[in-house]
């Protein structure tokens, strides 16, 4: 993948790795503990009757899982001090289900010089196999100087 | 017996009980196969310390249904509309990480109810992780 360098130009687009959503993976994010009895807990992310009771038309999977997505886009980006200094802005527009693959997404908005580097505002989303987005935001890292 | 208080009806200044967690190895390879997302750094050791504990975890871990006092009766749900995170530090594989809530803003849009959390993430060390501010709304079958 092609990353950020300090000759970045803004309107640059990043994508990262095409993520498919499986049962199994819905279940090791949002299902508790594998070797508990009861795995795997039942609620909206996990189970189809649990959501429709909750009002849901289907189950969706969490929200945490494609702000991981998109951190994994970040640091693969800015590197691991992301982590230390990195900041993200979501909002979740669209429900993901099991059998949803998705792509994140980036493209720099501004950069600005500071003391310490360059500061980089990235629009960020991750869109799915019918290339409607489902969660939108911004976020920021920095090249140290 | 003390009833636990809805979680859509806690108001501005109110908190969720904290909750601590350890993030063992194997844990964190839960995660890591949820995301399928294995970056060596949050697998091998480094000058820095342990692996990296991946951040969708301390996400995931840090939502107010992880708090003891989160409390939904059945067919109600919490869904996220918004979320803003700070990364602060990375967390360390083998610590055990405390979490902390507090609602900081109520508001009606288009007739449903939300609720702001400020979520703050330390370690066992009092290193600062990760903070959040967490737009929820509450959802329930009889809508």
């Amino acid at each position: 993948m092609t990353t950020i360098t300090k000759n970045t130009e803004e309107g640059q687009e990043f994508s990262g790795s095409l993520k498919t959503v499986t049962e199994e993976r819905v279940y090791a994010f949002s299902g508790g503990v594998p070797q508990d009895p009861g795995f795997p807990k039942k609620n909206v992310h996990t189970d189809l009757a649990f959501a429709i009771s909750c009002g849901l038309p289907t189950r969706a999977a969490s929200g945490a899982m494609f702000e991981g997505y998109l951190g994994e886009l970040m640091i693969d980006l800015f590197g691991e001090e992301w982590l230390s200094s990195g900041e993200m802005s979501v909002t979740f527009i669209a429900i993901v289900d099991v059998g949803d693959a998705l792509i994140p997404k980036a493209i720099v908005q501004s950069k600005q010089v500071e003391e310490s580097g360059l500061k980089f505002i990235m629009q960020v989303w991750c869109e799915n196999q019918r290339g409607e987005k489902v969660v939108v935001g911004t976020a920021k890292g920095s090249l140290k100087k | 017996m003390t009833e636990k208080k809805r979680s859509d009806q806690l108001e501005v200044g109110e908190g969720f009980e904290p909750y601590e967690f350890l993030v063992t190895p194997a844990f964190n390879k839960q995660y890591l196969e949820a995301e399928e997302d294995y970056h060596p750094i949050y697998l091998q050791d480094t000058d820095l310390g342990s692996p990296i504990v991946h951040p969708s975890l301390l996400i995931n871990h840090s939502n107010f249904t992880r708090s003891p006092s989160f409390y939904l009766p059945p067919g109600m749900a919490a869904v996220h509309a918004k979320d803003e995170v700070e990364f602060l530090s990375p967390g360390r594989v083998g610590k055990t990480f405390r979490v902390t809530w507090k609602v900081i803003e109520v508001y009606e849009r288009r007739g449903r109810q939300y609720q702001v959390s400020e979520i703050l993430i330390s370690d066992e060390d009092g290193i600062e992780i990760m903070r959040r501010r967490l737009n929820a709304t509450y959802i329930s079958g009889g809508e």
